[in-house]
């Protein structure tokens, strides 16, 4: 394959005061592909996706976001921390929707997209209010872009928070548990979204534990356990027949708990 | 004993010069105080421990030595280490000194209690720490901070009658003044106070206005029992 | 002139000597606003018309002046009036009448914290009013304002220093007598900041201590 890919991390390593948070991670994912990561709270997901974000700055690994290095670049045989504006231009490479959604209050969900765009991207505000109306057009918000977040329901500031991640034009989008701070009869409304966005060709990667939304949605599904990577490949196959004790166990033990059957994997 | 105070209106300049100073003397140490203060707010949260420290230490000292000291300090301590100043200079400075420590701890409290998640997610949109200050921090900030500093602003408006110890002239000194010539003590601080009074209404008023116009003044109304109202409300309930 | 670490020392003594005073009057009006705040809170309580403008009026009057013009009304008022009292007398008035009516204003925040419930409870066992403020109300609201007390205590302790201006020979009135004697002001001044630091500290600390075993009570 020659295609860019969209992420590519590398030996990805972070440590807490002597304890592994994760343990030399790698992950590919073609554009285009959705990837689910799934595994046990404390697994080190989240450390993960704030490591992807340079939130939490990695102690060792490389990252690539379409092709650029992102944090930490190779220059022959020398590794060099890239500066903080450096990490900046390449953010808005990779929307992070973040599991509180941590939209900002003051603004309103127009606004909330629309800011970012012209801080960072130094977009003209006219190009920025078109795409972010655009938009929320798509994700069925159109009428509701001059509320304040405290004002919306959970559902639609997922759906706002998704908006402002796009607005940036990134080459992958994160999820962080995007269906745990809702309430159970919105998580349909979020996968619904979600499989929207997977039909316009967007890439993502989607830190979950809702095993139906992993086994219908996703390309490829990672397991994570103990900051390590365990297995990882094709959904339904991750999922029939997984090979690993300790995955086989997760599921037992997460689709035992579902309320009524499993969904069929069809 | 008679009450008169047609009076003061013979020293209707004196009183008004007062006033004036008194309003001008406030408004430079609320800029000059909140600066500062913004200062050692971020100091205080730096990574740096002694830097912390020396913030902490700053505040400290501040609030606990009475103004009138903090005053005397600035205006006859620091000539005596070489600088000499006119005493409506050093009286402002220390206003500014003191009311510094109060509006510090208000701005660091009120970034502290914002969710780390709005800065967050301001920097990893790409924002620079600098930018997601002034676009998701300052402006939330900004809400919490209007009325507790609305009552220190007032507080140092009221403190500012001790610059009279160091003959500053303002609106305490003025009454002190025309006391001395009238001995008419209860018509001077009669219409002395009741100036304090209105500038201090003034202040309140504008905070309101200001708070209104950054939006969110909701408050919630309690609604209780009115057996419970009997001890634990002291307005008594409107008509309906 | 250079600064006189030696001259400092030499000064604390009589300094200190003179906190006795600071510390004997702070007490004389925490005792003071403490009792008539909590009966003016419990005047306030019983809504009678009237009675709650007025006082409303006088508390945004004391609250929208300087302590300082506060004294000043003791001290050169009230003598006028018949009054006629020593300035320690007018100086302990005056920043007590001022700090009750924070006390009171803080009772009021605290009220608001209390569980209407036990209230209802209580009229329903039918306890009498004297009862209900003094062995439900009042007990747990002191609890709750502790801090904020502890903290006007500071606030009074430093006001303290402002009766110098009437003459009251406390911490600053002295350190003035020395430096006026002995033209060091930075030293004397330097003192009298340190002896109302030392003071303001102590009372913090064992308001924390008050406040760490009230929780552990309330636990």
């Amino acid at each position: 394959m020659t295609a860019t890919l969209a992420l590519k991390v590398e030996g990805l390593t972070k440590q807490f005061r002597g304890t592994t948070a994760l343990d030399s991670v790698y992950l590919e994912i073609q554009p285009g592909e959705i990837v689910a990561l799934i595994g046990p709270s404390g697994c080190g997901k989240s450390t993960f996706l704030r490591c992807l974000t340079w939130l939490e700055q990695p102690d060792d690994g490389f990252i690539e976001v379409a092709g650029q290095p992102f944090g930490r670049e190779r220059i022959g045989a020398v590794v060099r921390r890239q500066s903080g504006r450096e990490i900046d231009r390449i953010r808005p490479r990779i929307g992070l929707v973040f599991q509180q959604l941590n939209l900002w209050p003051h603004l309103t969900a127009l606004e909330n997209i629309v800011r970012p765009q012209i801080v960072v991207l130094k977009r003209p505000r006219e190009e920025a209010t078109r795409r972010a109306r655009d938009l929320l057009a798509r994700l069925g918000l159109a009428d509701r872009a001059e509320r304040y977040p405290h004002s919306l329901s959970g559902g639609q500031k997922q759906r706002v928070a998704i908006a402002r991640a796009l607005a940036m034009d990134p080459a992958l989008m994160l999820f962080d548990e995007p269906t745990s701070a809702l309430d159970p009869e919105l998580v349909g409304e979020v996968l619904a979204v979600l499989r929207q966005l997977a039909e316009a060709g967007t890439t993502m990667l989607v830190v979950t534990h809702e095993i139906g939304f992993a086994a219908n949605v996703a390309d490829r599904i990672a397991f994570m356990d103990h900051g390590r990577i365990v297995e990882e490949g094709p959904a339904r196959q991750l999922i029939d027949a997984p090979r690993d004790p300790r995955l086989k166990g997760f599921l037992d033990l997460v689709l035992s708990h579902r309320d009524g059957p499993a969904p069929p994997l069809a | 004993m008679r009450f008169d105070p047609w009076m003061l209106l013979d020293y209707w300049e004196l009183l008004l010069q007062g006033t004036w100073l008194t309003i001008r003397i406030t408004v430079m140490a609320l800029v000059l105080g909140y600066l500062l203060g913004i200062g050692v707010a971020l100091l205080g949260m730096a990574r740096s421990r002694t830097l912390r420290a020396i913030a902490g230490t700053y505040v400290e000292v501040l609030r606990n030595i009475p103004f009138i000291i903090i005053l005397f300090l600035v205006y006859y301590g620091l000539p005596f280490s070489g600088v000499r100043m006119p005493a409506l200079f050093a009286g402002t400075l220390a206003l500014s000194l003191f009311v510094s420590a109060y509006y510090s701890e208000i701005v660091r409290a009120a970034i502290l209690a914002l969710p780390r998640g709005q800065f967050e997610s301001a920097r990893a949109i790409g924002m620079s720490p600098a930018q997601a200050m002034w676009n998701v921090v300052a402006p939330q900030v900004l809400r919490t901070i209007i009325p507790p500093s609305t009552n220190m602003t007032l507080t140092m408006m009221k403190e500012s009658a001790v610059l009279s110890s160091i003959t500053v002239p303002e609106l305490t000194y003025q009454g002190l003044v025309i006391q001395g010539n009238t001995f008419a003590p209860f018509e001077v601080f009669a219409a002395i106070t009741l100036i304090y009074w209105m500038i201090a209404i003034v202040i309140a008023e504008t905070s309101r206005r200001l708070e209104a116009r950054v939006g969110l003044a909701q408050r919630q109304s309690v609604t209780r029992n009115p057996i419970a109202d009997r001890y634990l409300s002291l307005e008594r309930r409107p008509a309906r | 002139m250079k600064f006189n670490f030696e001259y400092l020392l030499s000064v604390m003594p009589r300094l200190i000597d003179a906190s006795l005073v600071n510390i004997r009057l702070a007490l004389i009006i925490m005792a003071l606003s403490v009792l008539l705040g909590t009966g003016l809170t419990i005047l306030r309580a019983a809504k009678l018309p009237v009675v709650n403008e007025v006082i409303a009026v006088v508390i945004s009057f004391v609250r929208g002046t300087p302590l300082l013009i506060q004294i000043f009304i003791a001290y050169y008022v009230l003598p006028s009036v018949g009054l006629d009292m020593r300035p320690e007398v007018a100086g302990v008035a005056a920043i007590a009448f001022n700090s009750m009516i924070f006390v009171s204003e803080t009772l009021r925040g605290g009220l608001a914290t209390i569980d209407p419930g036990q209230i209802e409870a209580s009229t329903a066992l039918g306890l009498p009013p004297r009862a209900i403020w003094y062995k439900v109300v009042l007990p747990q609201l002191f609890r709750r304002v502790i801090p904020v007390l502890i903290n006007e205590a500071t606030i009074v302790v430093k006001g303290t220093a402002l009766l110098s201006v009437i003459t009251v020979v406390e911490v600053l009135r002295t350190a003035q007598q020395i430096s006026a004697a002995s033209y060091r002001p930075f030293e004397t001044l330097l003192g009298a900041a340190l002896i109302f630091l030392v003071m303001n500290l102590v009372i913090s600390l064992v308001g924390k201590f008050a406040e760490a075993r009230y929780a552990v009570s309330r636990a």
